[in-house]
């Protein structure tokens, strides 16, 4: 897709309620977890900053701890481990998806595109957080076996959608023209056929994205995510402990945070979809819970 | 009509056809739990080994042979259901399963039925007002469902219903009487509804549009069907296939993923449990039967999904 295109993408969804909605929801946590980067905020997400348990108060506004730190700076730094999983794990997912689902539409029926399909029922065959347990399991304190385990597990139904796309753009007169003209499937494959996919590959971005965050939090949650930084999983895990003696905080800052960021892309997908292909079936005919 | 052969044939050849998965998913469980696997050789023999001893038992666990020796063995045992014993209890691995799998069931199968036969009842509202009030009002819950962590809703309803309201046991499964297992079940199953519900409806919905749309209701329409008898018959008769693939499909995805979180946070004695035990002590003789025979489950679940589907459909029987 152009950059002319991508524009026209973004002036429609910003037309639609629901959509500028979202996409400004986004831009507030990406500036969020930009800021944790550059050190503005969220940095000092550790240090002991008051009493412990103390009420939300205007020093800290979401109250403390059981170590009395601050719980709304470490939800603000969980923001930017959120990022740090999810845009790789989407970015990556997708990549992978788009070359081998273009691959084997392109040479569907061929030793690649039955070794691709093959590949994808065995992935698939698996429940996903079993193989992402034992993923966990075989990569033992590896700093990126969330990433790993996340991208083996989240490529496939990208590239199951890509491959029925190329297999249909396959037949179009203009990819004729361009084998004629010597070009080499490779130089079809990413020059004419995955741009043409950029629907598709927008919106199953946007839900790996989500899919991701929402993992991080289980495996985090489960002991085996996140590890030496703080997340809304951990969060949340600290939290479960918590509210039996009734301290709700750290369990509802951390759920807050994450439901209306996986919110506003769970609109956001919506919203890119009707735009980008009104007529297109829910992609989320899929399974993480 | 030669019809029960025909469908042994049938299905004998589906599971012929399904080989080169079981190959890839068995594979799979090989390398992650016993070929990539850490080695428990060192783990079980305590400090300071000698060489003879770590060599005798590294050949005892198979550990020395070759890859494809150690995955026809592998194989060997899934298939013979020689599953070993749990190197943490000592305990044979068949017996915890046995234990196990019956406690995942009951605690999962109502939280299941429930929240299909909830989520179609919404997805066939939303899709007879569509467009309407009542269908976008649905279509917000569902989203909302949609955008919730399992975890949260989880812990937000364990902190709802048992530390507030004190109805249901935060944790533990003891349960040997009916009203037992309702109190110890509740907590869970309405968990399992809430998380599932969002994404069953929607898929269901778009499912029930569509074909709302079609030739055929449009004609029962015509001839005079009341919108209950449209609904179940021709909308949802018509519309089992898609509905029945992904209700069954998501089967071996609910046993096992949904139990892990439900069972590790509640302290329930299920299959979860011992699997995510078995990862966090590195028990692998456990891990490996359950990633194993839970990729199995799932073949023998698209066979049999297949089956119920061409027994729905009649044209699928005219090959």
């Amino acid at each position: 897709m152009s950059t002319v295109a991508g524009r026209r993408v973004l002036a429609q969804l910003i037309r639609r309620p629901l959509g500028l909605l979202s996409l400004g929801v986004f831009a507030a946590y990406a500036l969020i977890a930009v800021g944790v980067w550059l050190g503005w905020w969220g940095s000092a997400w550790f240090e002991l900053a008051g009493p412990m348990w103390a009420p939300p108060s205007p020093e800290h506004w979401l109250g403390t701890n059981r170590l009395g730190q601050d719980i709304l700076m470490r939800a603000v730094a969980s923001t930017a481990t959120a990022f740090e999983i999810a845009v790789p794990v989407a970015l990556l997912s997708t990549l992978i998806g788009a070359l081998a689902g273009g691959a084997a539409g392109y040479f569907s029926h061929g030793w690649l595109d039955e070794f691709l399909l093959w590949l994808m029922g065995t992935l698939d065959a698996i429940p996903f957080y079993l193989l992402v347990v034992a993923l966990a399991f075989a990569l033992q304190g590896h700093a990126w076996t969330m990433h790993l385990a996340m991208i083996a597990v989240f490529w496939t139904t990208t590239a199951r959608l890509v491959r029925a796309e190329t297999q249909r753009i396959r037949e179009l007169p203009y990819i004729d023209a361009a084998r004629v003209s010597g070009l080499a499937p490779a130089q079809i494959i990413g020059r004419h056929i995955l741009p043409n996919t950029m629907a598709i590959l927008l919106v199953q971005g946007t839900l790996v994205f989500i899919a991701a965050i929402k993992v991080e939090v289980v495996l985090s949650f489960l002991g085996i995510g996140t590890q030496d930084s703080i997340s809304w999983g951990l969060m949340i895990a600290e939290g479960a402990q918590e509210i039996l003696i009734g301290q709700y905080w750290n369990f509802i800052a951390a759920s807050l945070f994450l439901f209306v960021l996986v919110m506003a892309f769970n609109l956001l997908a919506d919203q890119l979809q009707d735009v980008l292909d009104p007529r297109s079936l829910d992609a989320r005919a899929h399974r993480h819970a | 009509m030669t019809r029960a052969p025909d469908l042994l044939v049938f299905s004998l050849r589906k599971l012929a056809g399904a080989m080169p998965l079981i190959v890839g998913v068995t594979l799979i469980s090989f390398l992650l739990t016993v070929y990539f696997g850490p080695d428990p050789t060192h783990a079980l023999l305590g400090k300071n080994p000698t060489a003879a001893e770590v060599a005798q038992l590294s050949a005892e666990l198979g550990r020395d042979r070759s890859a494809p020796a150690q995955y026809l063995d592998y194989l060997r045992r899934l298939l013979t259901l020689d599953l070993g014993h749990s190197m943490v209890t000592g305990e044979p691995v068949r017996a915890m399963l046995a234990r196990t799998i019956p406690v995942s069931l009951l605690l999962l199968l109502p939280g299941f039925v429930l929240g299909t036969i909830l989520a179609l009842v919404m997805a066939a509202v939303a899709a007879w007002y569509r467009g309407g009030w009542v269908d976008r009002m649905i279509s917000g819950v569902s989203v909302v469902g949609m955008s919730l962590s399992f975890v949260v809703i989880l812990i937000g309803l364990q902190a709802v219903f048992g530390v507030w309201l004190g109805w249901f046991p935060v944790r533990g499964w003891n349960v040997t009487t009916l009203p037992q297992y309702l109190h110890h079940v509740a907590v869970p199953t309405l968990a399992f509804i809430v998380a599932s519900l969002g994404y069953n409806t929607r898929f269901f919905r778009a499912v029930l549009v569509a074909e709302l749309n079609s030739d055929q209701v449009r004609n029962a329409r015509a001839f005079g069907a009341g919108p209950v008898r449209l609904m179940l018959v021709h909308v949802i008769g018509n519309s089992l296939l898609p509905i029945l693939t992904r209700t069954l499909f998501s089967v071996p995805l609910l046993v096992l993923s949904g139990s892990l979180l439900i069972e590790s946070h509640f302290g329930i004695p299920g299959v979860g449990k011992i699997t995510f035990d078995a990862v966090m002590s590195g028990d692998q003789p456990v891990l490996m039967a359950v990633v194993g025979l839970s990729a199995v489950l799932f073949v023998i679940t698209v066979t049999v999904t297949d089956l119920l589907c061409r027994l729905v459909d009649p044209r699928l029987r005219q090959e």
